[in-house]
């Protein structure tokens, strides 16, 4: 086991150093002039030819690249074009607000999920399979930008229930995690962002649910459990549910990269600070080395995710074992 | 370069075998006689989704053209693109749409006068990208910037004017208004200002709270990157910063120069101005503002190569404290945008902070300490930035401070204004939430108050005078009849702005600089155009495709 995670690691860093080289060579590929973002055109010539070579950005490609490298080595982005500040420091600042309302969402999605697709595969061929299976890819298929308005009209603006907008209530002064993070302020702010995400993401649970519940509840073993006169519930859940889990968990641990994407409109819509944000607005300012650095960590935690499935397989399934 | 060797080898040959009778290579006969066709345009325009207006009224004057026989197309480009092209060494476009923003410091007519026009700026990687460039007019330039009296510089700038509408070295197509809303249940007492709009230095200062809750909620859909003056790069934090810190001249609502942290200032002689400081000013720290301090903020400023100021620092030769509250300034040449756009706009930072830092343009500056009317209470980048009043300040202010909200969209802060969480917007409302808050729907909107002011920044289409056609004075003007600028103006912004025109680079919205006795080509007229060519010995040939006046 432990042989294997070394493995997975070391095929994870070299993947890891792939992904950055495209990235690198990508963003350089874009055309336009990154300095054209980072100060006003009405400023001299020569003040301009000065950032170009403050940022690097005379040198050869290829010097660019191995300065790059370098770096990255040592986890250091570099500092942000735009905000002038550490890209590290950046990411770090808005990636927990991220993180949280991805977990949130996905936690909400995945309880749903799992619950709800057990439920529909054990119900199959009634009205409420069909009124489950309907309802969940409404919610996939509707932008979420658009079901986010519709959330804030009806409980931020109608109801006065939660607040629509932001992380806390303005003029609030925190400092630590604890004193920004576990109030009962964000945790108000956190609800509606949170649903819309949820609502988002369910239909990947639940559907996957559903059709690997159908093939389990065919096997052998369910039969035996009936004739043994088990309670309903026990077989659904206790017997049938921890075997059709597997696709579901494989499938949630590469979803969290998609997840992070489909943030980006839902963030916008509720004002929520976070990276998703940033990475569109790094991308349009031709900010290299932010761009280069969100992208590479959304890419390293996807991979990482991957892992996470892999081990978690043996835990769920005694039958797997790596060597 | 090689293109044009070998096009010119081909001219010649076509040349001899004309010569040598070989009529069968040109057109009709009377072509012959004609003037060189009208070479093909491209207008580098904007991207429908970065700006519209440009997008269609580039797109509306392609179609007239080509209606009068010219080969011409737009080409949408990216903004950094598009920047490429224009301050790039190959110089490589035609002609292009790009507008100036109406930024404070513009209010001075400097920048549209001398940066933009004048001929020392026509090279690649320089402002005047239009290339133009007539040495009456830059007489004008570097006599307006020289003169120290305002009233002769005001003549000086009325007379470049006249010259810019005559030669038309750009066409201006609108400028936008600046609507904004604020909460008139709340605070009353609101300052406007051309190019500023509502959340200008003056109205975090004057405004006037109507209920008990004093705090001023200021809402913006811009994030601000940082607190360093140094490193501060965009119009957005120095709206903060100018409150936080002090400046030695402020500009009044009516654009005219005040001394602020300073009694007043002596113009010695054209290149030495003496600033006397205010001698009751202390920084939020308690520790007294000196003229040391002034001295060391400038010197720090240009020692440190602060891009955003570089050309406003640029004439600054010597800095001398003289007596205790006199700082004089020496300056290489005579440079009267020195107390409207230098002083007006450098913070006044206190040395005994300052001078401890060891990168002072990588410093974070996560508390600042200024002089201003308000002091730092709290930053969350990308959520809010926390003032309160400074209550040592030298003049009474009657909000308890203000908070900057930062919105990811639009959207966001109309819903806040309809919840009565925001007082004041700090942006200009997009034509949609102007017709919302103006149809007030179910009465939401009763307690908003919405302003208008005109912008002084304009959008505009740019040529390239150093190629044929626009190298031509007749044809620029006979442009300026093709441009529909009350299309631009009532159709595609609602008439929230005000039309453009000819050369024009200083608008009615600026009062003090603006000549009104300038005639200006700014009337839709194709009719007209066409005589204007005809005139000028333009000719269309057999094909119907304009053709060059003969030489």
């Amino acid at each position: 086991m432990l042989g294997f995670i070394m493995k997975r690691i070391f095929t994870m860093v070299i993947m890891i150093l792939l992904v950055s080289t495209m990235i690198f060579f990508l963003f350089r590929t874009m055309p336009g002039d990154p300095t054209a973002f980072i100060v006003d055109p009405s400023i001299p010539k020569e003040a301009r030819d000065q950032l170009l070579e403050r940022y690097g950005l005379n040198d050869s490609l290829w010097k660019q690249y191995t300065i790059f490298l370098k770096d990255l080595v040592r986890l250091d982005f570099g500092n942000s074009f735009f905000y002038g500040r550490p890209v590290t420091v950046i990411i770090k600042d808005l990636i927990p607000a991220t993180l949280i309302l991805m977990f949130t969402a996905m936690l909400f999605a995945y309880i749903i999920g799992i619950l709800g697709g057990a439920w529909m595969a054990w119900k199959r061929g009634t009205k409420l399979e069909s009124f489950g299976i309907t309802i969940s890819l409404i919610f996939r298929s509707a932008p979420s930008f658009w079901v986010g308005l519709m959330m804030i009209l009806i409980f931020a603006v109608r109801l006065k229930w939660f607040p629509g907008q932001g992380m806390r209530t303005s003029g609030y002064t925190g400092e630590t995690f604890r004193e920004i993070f576990l109030t009962l302020d964000f945790l108000k702010h956190l609800i509606l962002p949170s649903i819309v995400a949820g609502l988002y993401f369910v239909a990947t649970p639940l559907l996957i649910m559903r059709n690997s519940m159908l093939e389990v509840l065919s096997e052998d073993y369910i039969e035996m459990a009936h004739a043994k006169g088990l309670k309903e519930s026990k077989i659904l859940y206790r017997h049938a549910a921890r075997n059709a889990l597997l696709p579901v968990i494989t499938a949630g641990a590469l979803f969290i990269g998609s997840a992070m994407g489909g943030l980006v409109l839902i963030e916008y819509v509720f004002s929520w600070p976070g990276l998703g944000r940033e990475i569109q607005r790094a991308v349009v300012r031709h900010d290299y080395p932010l761009a280069q650095g969100a992208f590479i960590i959304i890419a390293s935690l996807v991979m990482f995710m991957n892992l996470v499935a892999d081990v978690l397989y043996v835990i769920l399934d005694p039958r797997i074992s790596y060597k | 370069m090689i293109k044009r060797v070998t096009l010119s080898i081909f001219l010649v040959i076509v040349l001899l075998i004309t010569a040598c009778g070989g009529k069968e290579v040109v057109g009709p006969d009377n072509d012959v006689e004609m003037g060189d066709l009208v070479p093909s345009i491209t207008i580098l325009s904007s991207l429908p989704e970065a700006n519209m207006v440009n997008y269609e009224m580039a797109q509306e004057l392609v179609e007239e053209l080509q209606k009068l026989g010219v080969d011409i197309k737009a080409e949408p480009t990216d903004f950094a693109v598009l920047l490429d092209r224009l301050y790039g060494e190959e110089g490589d476009y035609d002609a292009y749409t790009i507008g100036w923003s109406g930024r404070v410091e513009r209010l001075d007519p400097d920048m549209f006068i001398h940066s933009i026009n004048h001929s020392d700026n026509a090279d690649p990687g320089g402002n005047n990208t239009n290339r133009y460039r007539n040495s009456a007019f830059d007489a004008l330039a570097d006599a307006q910037r020289q003169e120290m009296d305002i009233n002769k510089r005001r003549e000086y700038v009325f007379q470049a004017q006249q010259i810019l509408a005559e030669d038309v070295p750009n066409i201006t197509l609108y400028s936008r208004a600046n609507v904004q809303v604020y909460d008139k249940e709340r605070f009353d007492n609101v300052v406007n200002i051309p190019g500023e709009g509502l959340f200008n230095e003056w109205t975090p200062m004057w405004i006037n709270p109507l209920t008990e809750d004093k705090i001023l909620r200021v809402a913006s859909n811009i994030n601000l990157d940082t607190l360093n003056p140094l490193a501060a790069k965009s119009v957005y934090e120095w709206r903060n910063l100018r409150l936080i810190y002090d400046k030695l001249v402020r500009l009044s609502p009516e654009i005219e120069p005040i001394p602020w942290a300073a009694t007043g200032w002596d113009v010695v002689n054209d290149t030495t101005i003496d600033i006397h400081l205010r001698d009751d000013m202390k920084f939020h720290d308690g520790v007294q503002v000196t003229a040391e301090d002034v001295k060391y903020t400038y010197e720090l400023f240009i020692d440190r190569k602060v891009e955003y100021f570089a050309s406003f620092l640029a004439p600054i030769d010597s800095i001398e404290i003289t007596d205790e509250n006199t700082v004089r300034f020496g300056l290489k040449y005579p440079y009267a945008p020195f107390i409207t756009n230098t002083l007006t706009q450098i913070p006044i930072l206190p040395k005994h902070i300052w001078e401890n830092i060891d990168d002072p343009n990588e410093y974070a500056n996560e508390k600042p300490i200024g002089s201003g009317p308000f002091i730092f209470e709290n930053f969350r980048r990308g959520e809010e930035l926390v003032v309160k009043t400074n209550k040592e300040y030298f003049e009474e202010i009657k909000i308890d401070g203000y908070i900057f909200n930062i919105f990811a969209s639009p959207e966001g802060v109309l819903t806040a204004l309809e919840l009565h969480n925001i007082d004041m917007v700090s942006y200009d409302l997009v034509p949609a939430h102007i017709d919302l808050i103006k149809n007030n729907d179910g009465g939401k909107y009763n307690h908003l108050e919405m302003t208008e002011a005109q912008d002084i920044g304009f959008f505009y289409i740019g040529f390239n005078l150093d190629r044929e056609p626009f190298n031509n004075k007749d044809f620029r003007i006979a442009l300026s009849y093709l441009v529909d600028y009350d299309l631009a103006l009532d159709v595609h912004l609602n008439g929230y702005g005000s039309r453009g025109g000819g050369g024009l680079v200083i608008n009615a919205a600026n009062e003090y600089w603006y000549n009104p006795a300038v005639p200006i080509y700014d009337t839709y007229d194709p009719e007209r155009a066409k005589e204007i060519l005809e005139e000028a010995g333009f000719t269309w040939d057999s094909n119907g495709k304009l053709r060059m006046p003969k030489e």
